[in-house]
C-alpha cells in the first residue's frame, strides 16, 4: 500500500513539473499587493489551506510595515500540496485556492489549519495574539514551518506569547501525526534535513497540558521548510526524495488535523 | 312543578306505557270531536264573514284544541306502570370505600359523610322509605368488594375505585334473588381496571337498572393537579431528559406556579409553569439532567395553592432507570473531514458514549480512531451482521452509496429495522441523494426523502441559519440552555452552516426538529428530522459544517454548545436501543398486591427474535427476597415473553431476566419497580357525573345527588325487574287538561269579546 502510494506521489510530481503553474517562483517580499485577500478562495466547506500573515520584525524588535517572510513559497506551495492532496487522498481540497488572513481577522475560524511560515520573524499585535488564541484553544490547529537555527528564539518567545503555559515538545516517530496518513518511520524522521541549508530537522508539538498523548495544538517544522520543497517540487531543485517525505509530512498534518 | 300539572313525576312517564281505557270505542270519540270541531270552525268560516281572515283562523284553532283536549280526556289514558310489591324484592346498595370519598369538597363535608346521614345508626327518611319498600343488601367496594354489614365499618382508606367489578360481584351475588335494581352511592372517580361497558352490558342483558347517587362536585373551587407524567424508562447517566407533564386546574387559570423536580428528594430543576386558563389539561415540558445512577424515583410537584382541598394530587412520581453503561457509535467517513476531529473532541469526555471513527482516507485505505482492540474495524467498514451489530448508534459521513456492496446497504437499513440501533446521517457531498443513495436500502430507513434528480445537478451549496421548529424547540437533544426560552433564544444566536444538500420533504411519521432558509429555496430546508423506523431510529443531521458552532468567530471561547449537542443528539442516537434481552415492567409504580405483568423480548446475538428459549425473571424485593418468575412466550409476538408478578412489599423491587437457549445464556435484562401508595384516588378526583349518568342511562336507572335523592325510593319501585305488579294510573284528571280546556275556551271568549262577537 505505501509503495503504491509512494510511486502514485512520484508520477504525480512529475505531473506538476509539466504543469505550467500561472503564478512564477516569486523572490520574498516582493511582487503581491496589499489586497491578497482578493485572491482568496471563498468558503465552501472543502479543505482550503489558510496562510498567516503578519507584520515582519524590524532589526530593532519594533513591528515594521508589512513584508513578506509570512509569504515564503506562497502560491504555488499550497497549490502544489493541494494537488497532492486532491491526487493522494479522498479529500477534495478547494478548487478556488487557498487563502490568506491576518491572525486577527474573524474568517480565519472557518479555515481549522493554518499555516505559519517563517517563524522567526513573527510578530503579533494585541488582537492577533488574543484572536489567534482563540482560534487555537477552540480547535484551530498551526504548522510552523520554514525557521532554523536561532530564528527559534523568536518563535519560542512568541509562541511563550501566545500559549503561557504551553511549551514545544520534541516529537519522535512515534506520535500519531506521523502516521495520520502515510506510516514515517523513525529513519526517515531523523534522516530529515532542511531543503536549503542541509540541517537536521526536529520537530515539535505544541500540546493541551504538556501531555504529548493529548490533544494537540500545533506542530513545529525546526531546522526544515516543507514549505520550500512542495514549492520547488515541479523544478526539481530539491531532492526527489525530501520533496516526497515533505508532502507526506505536509499531508499527514492536514489529515490528523481534521480527525483530531 | 312538574308534578303539580301533570299529577306524576317525570319517572312515571318515563317508565310507564301509555294506553286508553274509555268505555266509549276511541275512534267513535275522535269522530265526535271531528264533527263538533268541524261545526265550528265552518261556524267562523261562513257564518262570520264579516270577520277577517286572521281572527277567523285564531278562534277556529282555539275551538279545535279545546275540542281535541276533551275528546283527549274523554279517551280516559292512563299510564300502566310496573312496581315493585314490597318487601318481595332485593335492592343492592353499593357504597364507595375508596378515599376519594374524604374528600370535603361539597358543603366543606366529606363526601362518606352522606353516607353516614342516609345509612347511620340515626337512619334516615331515605333508609326508613327504601326499607319498607325493599329487602336491602349493603355492600362497600374499592379495590376490593364485599359485604357491609353496617356503615361504621367504612374506613374509606381504599386506594382504588373499581366501579365496574363492584357492579358485577353485586350482580352476581344477588343472581339467585329478585332483584329490584342497584343503587351505587360514589363519587364515579373510576381508576379501576375492570372494563364498565362490559359490566354494563351484562347488566342490561338482566334487566337490572343501576341507579347512581353522585357525592361531590363535578369541579372543584380550586385545584392543580399533575396528571401524567411520560418519561423514558431508561437513560444513559448524564443525559438531558425531557418529560412530558399533563397538567389540569380549577379555580386558578393563568396563575404562575413553579414546577420542582426532585431526583430522590434532592431538587433537580424548577421550572415556572403558567397554568392553563380553561378547564382543559395541557402539556408542560421539563427539561433536566440525570446525573445518578441507578433506579431514580422522579417527584414533580407544584406548591398547593391556598385553598385547594385536594393537595395530594399536585405531585406525581416515576421511576427512570438510570444507566452507567457505554453505549459504542461507529462513525464512518468516506473522506477526513472537520467533521470527524471536532465531533469526537466535542463527545471525548463522555464516559457513556464511545465513538469509534473509521475514516476513508484514500481508495481502500482507511484510518482507525478510537478503537478498543486491534482488530476492532482493521477490515474497514463490517462486512458482517454480527460486527455491525454490535454498535448500538451508527453515523454515516460524506461517503457514497457505491462504496457498500449491497448486502452492506442492507445491513445499515436492517442495523435500524431489526437490530433497533440508531443511524444518523451527516450531510456532505457524498451524502443523501449526492451520495447516490436514492433507491437505496438505506434510503428506505433515512426520515428525509432524496430526491433523485438533486444527484444530477450541479452541487448545491447553500449558506443556512439554522432555526428549531416548534416540535424542536421542545426535544430533549435540541436543549442549548437550562431553560427552553434561554435555548431558544440561543438557537437565534447561532451562526449560520452551510450545506451541500437539498432536502425539502421528510417522509409521514418522520418529524423535523431543525429547518432553515436556503437562497434560491421557496421552502424551508430540512436540517435536522428523525424517525422511527422498525426497532430503531433514524436521525439526519442536512449539514457539512456543525464545527463551525465550536470554532466560529461569533461563538464564545467557553460557549459549550458545540458540546452540548452532540453530547445530547449521540446520546438520543443510543437511547433505547435494545440489547439482546430488553425487560419491561407493565408499570413503574404498582400498588403492593395488585398483580403486574413483566414482558421480556428476547433475541439472540444477530438480534433476530428467539421463541424457543428459557426465559425466567428473578424478583428481589426491597427485603432481599427473592422468587422466580416464568416467563412465557406470548405466542402474539415473536420473542416476547410474559410473566406476572404480585409485589407483596412496599418499596423498589428488582427484576432480573435471564434468557436461555440451549441451556446457554443468550442475554440478561433488568428492570425495576417502585411498589407502594399510588395516590390514585387523588387523580381525577371530581365527581365524575357524566360517568354516573351514562352508567344510569344504559341500565334504565336514574342519577341523583344529594338534592334529588328523597324520590329515589319511589323511583326505584317503578321497575319490571324482580318481583312486580302492573299498575294503572289515570291521566284524564291531571291538572294540565283542565288548566289549558280553561284557557283555550277563555281565550276564545276574550278574543270573541275583543271583535265585539257575543
Amino acid at each position: 500500500m505505501m509503495k503504491a502510494l509512494a510511486v502514485t506521489s512520484m508520477l504525480v510530481l512529475v505531473a506538476l513539473a509539466a504543469v505550467a503553474l500561472p503564478a512564477q517562483a516569486q523572490r520574498r517580499g516582493a511582487g503581491f499587493s496589499r489586497n491578497v485577500q482578493d485572491y482568496n478562495a471563498e468558503y465552501n466547506g472543502s479543505f482550503t489551506f489558510l496562510r498567516l500573515r503578519y507584520a515582519p520584525l524590524s532589526a530593532w524588535g519594533g513591528r515594521r510595515s508589512r513584508e513578506a517572510e509570512w509569504a515564503h513559497d506562497w502560491p504555488r506551495a499550497e497549490q502544489h500540496l493541494a494537488v497532492m492532496i486532491e491526487e493522494l487522498t479522498t479529500i477534495e481540497p478547494n478548487a478556488d485556492g487557498s487563502t490568506i488572513f491576518d491572525a486577527d481577522d474573524p474568517e480565519i475560524f472557518k479555515f481549522p489549519v493554518a499555516y505559519i511560515s517563517e517563524p522567526g520573524f513573527w510578530s503579533m499585535d494585541d488582537d492577533e495574539e488574543r484572536t489567534l488564541r482563540e482560534y487555537v484553544l477552540k480547535g484551530g490547529f498551526l504548522i510552523f514551518d520554514d525557521f532554523a537555527g536561532s530564528h527559534w528564539y523568536n518563535f519560542e518567545e512568541k509562541i511563550t506569547t501566545l500559549l503561557p503555559e504551553v511549551y514545544p515538545l520534541r516529537l519522535d516517530a512515534t506520535h500519531p501525526i506521523f502516521h495520520a496518513f502515510y506510516d514515517i518511520d523513525a529513519e526517515t524522521l531523523d534522516e530529515f534535513v532542511h531543503p536549503l541549508q542541509w540541517i537536521p530537522s526536529e520537530f515539535y508539538g505544541l500540546f493541551e497540558n504538556n501531555d504529548p498523548d493529548g490533544y494537540m495544538y500545533g506542530i513545529v517544522n525546526y531546522n526544515n521548510d516543507i514549505g520550500e520543497a512542495w514549492e520547488w517540487s515541479d523544478q526539481g531543485w530539491i531532492p526527489v526524495d525530501l520533496t516526497n517525505e515533505a508532502y507526506k509530512l505536509g499531508i499527514n498534518y492536514i489529515v490528523y488535523a481534521m480527525t483530531h | 312543578m312538574f308534578e303539580f300539572f301533570f299529577k306524576y313525576r317525570p319517572v312515571v312517564f318515563r317508565q310507564g306505557d301509555l294506553v286508553f281505557q274509555s268505555p266509549i270505542p276511541v275512534w267513535l270519540l275522535v269522530l265526535g270531536g271531528v264533527i263538533i270541531a268541524g261545526v265550528g270552525v265552518w261556524g267562523y268560516a261562513r257564518g262570520r264573514r264579516n270577520l277577517e281572515r286572521r281572527p277567523r283562523i285564531i278562534l277556529g284553532a282555539l275551538r279545535v284544541s279545546a275540542i281535541a283536549l276533551l275528546v283527549f280526556a274523554l279517551t280516559r289514558p292512563m299510564l300502566v306502570i310496573a312496581t315493585i310489591v314490597p318487601q318481595q324484592n332485593f335492592l343492592g346498595v353499593l357504597v364507595d370505600d375508596s378515599r376519594s370519598m374524604g374528600i370535603a369538597d361539597r358543603d366543606d363535608r366529606p363526601r362518606g359523610a352522606y353516607i353516614n346521614d342516609y345509612f347511620g345508626e340515626d337512619g334516615s327518611a331515605l333508609l326508613s322509605a327504601l326499607s319498607d319498600r325493599f329487602k336491602l343488601r349493603f355492600f362497600r367496594f374499592s379495590e376490593t368488594m364485599g359485604r357491609l354489614g353496617d356503615v361504621s365499618e367504612l374506613t374509606f382508606q381504599g386506594t382504588r375505585t373499581d366501579v365496574a367489578s363492584a357492579l358485577d360481584r353485586a350482580r352476581l351475588e344477588l343472581a339467585a334473588v329478585p332483584l329490584a335494581g342497584l343503587v351505587v352511592f360514589t363519587d364515579g372517580a373510576d381508576n379501576g381496571d375492570a372494563s364498565l361497558s362490559e359490566a354494563l352490558l351484562q347488566l342490561q342483558a338482566d334487566g337490572v337498572p343501576v341507579h347512581t347517587v353522585g357525592l361531590g362536585v363535578d369541579r372543584f373551587d380550586k385545584d392543580i393537579e399533575i396528571s401524567r407524567v411520560e418519561a423514558p424508562r431508561r437513560v444513559l447517566q448524564g443525559s438531558a431528559v425531557a418529560v412530558d407533564l399533563t397538567i389540569k386546574q380549577s379555580g386558578l387559570g393563568g396563575r404562575s406556579v413553579d414546577l420542582v423536580v426532585e431526583d430522590e428528594g434532592r431538587i433537580v430543576k424548577t421550572q415556572p409553569v403558567e397554568l392553563p386558563g380553561g378547564s382543559e389539561p395541557t402539556t408542560v415540558r421539563v427539561h433536566f439532567t440525570v446525573s445518578e445512577e441507578g433506579s431514580r424515583l422522579f417527584r414533580f410537584g407544584i406548591a398547593p395553592a391556598e385553598g385547594e382541598i385536594v393537595r395530594e394530587n399536585n405531585v406525581l412520581e416515576t421511576l427512570i432507570q438510570v444507566e452507567d453503561v457505554q453505549r459504542d457509535v461507529l462513525y464512518f467517513e468516506g473522506e477526513p473531514r472537520w467533521e470527524v476531529g471536532f465531533l469526537r473532541r466535542a463527545v471525548a469526555d463522555d464516559e457513556n458514549v464511545r465513538v469509534a471513527a473509521l475514516v476513508r482516507a484514500a481508495e481502500n485505505k482507511f484510518s482507525r480512531y478510537g478503537v478498543t482492540s486491534p482488530d476492532e474495524l482493521a477490515a474497514g467498514f463490517p462486512d458482517t451482521r454480527e460486527e455491525l451489530f454490535q454498535y448500538d448508534g451508527l453515523i454515516l459521513g460524506s461517503v457514497e452509496a457505491s462504496f457498500f456492496t449491497a448486502d452492506q446497504l442492507r445491513m445499515i437499513s436492517e442495523f435500524v429495522e431489526v437490530r433497533g440501533g440508531g443511524l444518523l446521517t451527516l450531510g456532505g457531498r457524498l451524502s443523501f441523494a449526492e451520495g447516490g443513495y436514492a433507491g437505496t436500502p438505506v434510503a428506505d430507513a433515512l426520515p428525509v426523502v432524496l430526491d433523485r434528480r438533486s444527484g444530477d445537478s450541479s452541487r448545491f451549496f447553500a449558506e443556512i441559519e439554522v432555526r428549531p421548529t416548534p416540535f424542536g424547540l421542545t426535544h430533549a437533544a435540541m436543549q442549548l440552555a437550562p431553560s427552553q426560552e434561554e435555548s431558544q433564544e440561543r438557537w437565534g444566536e447561532l451562526p449560520a452552516l452551510s450545506t451541500l444538500n437539498l432536502i425539502r420533504d421528510v417522509k409521514p411519521g418522520a418529524t423535523t426538529l431543525l429547518t432553515a432558509r436556503a437562497d434560491g429555496v421557496s421552502d424551508p430546508v430540512v436540517v435536522l428530522a428523525s424517525q422511527r423506523y422498525g426497532r430503531g431510529k433514524s436521525i439526519s443531521f442536512v449539514v457539512q459544517d456543525a464545527w463551525f458552532w465550536q470554532m466560529h468567530a461569533d461563538i464564545p471561547l467557553d460557549d459549550l454548545t458545540h458540546e452540548t449537542l452532540w453530547r445530547q443528539l449521540l446520546r438520543w442516537l443510543v437511547d433505547g436501543v435494545p440489547n439482546p434481552v430488553s425487560v419491561v415492567a407493565g408499570a413503574d409504580r404498582v400498588s403492593p398486591d395488585a398483580p403486574m405483568t413483566v414482558t421480556a423480548e428476547v433475541t439472540d446475538s444477530g438480534f433476530i427474535q428467539l421463541n424457543g428459549a428459557e426465559v425466567v425473571a428473578t424478583v428481589t424485593t426491597p427485603s432481599g427476597i427473592s422468587q422466580d418468575v416464568p416467563l412465557e412466550w406470548t405466542v402474539e409476538k415473536d420473542g416476547e415473553y410474559r410473566g406476572s408478578y404480585t409485589p407483596a412489599e412496599k418499596g423498589r423491587h428488582e427484576i432480573d431476566v435471564t434468557a436461555r437457549y440451549d441451556g446457554a445464556v443468550v442475554g440478561t435484562g433488568e428492570a425495576h419497580v417502585e411498589a407502594g401508595d399510588l395516590g390514585a384516588e387523588f387523580y381525577g378526583a371530581e365527581m365524575q357525573s357524566d360517568v354516573l349518568k351514562s352508567i344510569a342511562a344504559e341500565t334504565g336507572g336514574q342519577f341523583y345527588t344529594p338534592e334529588t335523592i328523597s324520590t329515589l325510593p319511589e323511583d326505584v319501585s317503578f321497575t319490571e325487574s324482580g318481583t312486580s305488579v302492573f299498575e294503572e294510573r289515570d291521566l284524564w284528571d291531571m291538572p294540565i287538561i283542565f288548566v289549558l280546556l280553561v284557557a283555550f275556551m277563555g281565550a276564545e271568549w276574550i278574543y270573541r269579546r275583543q271583535r265585539g262577537l257575543p
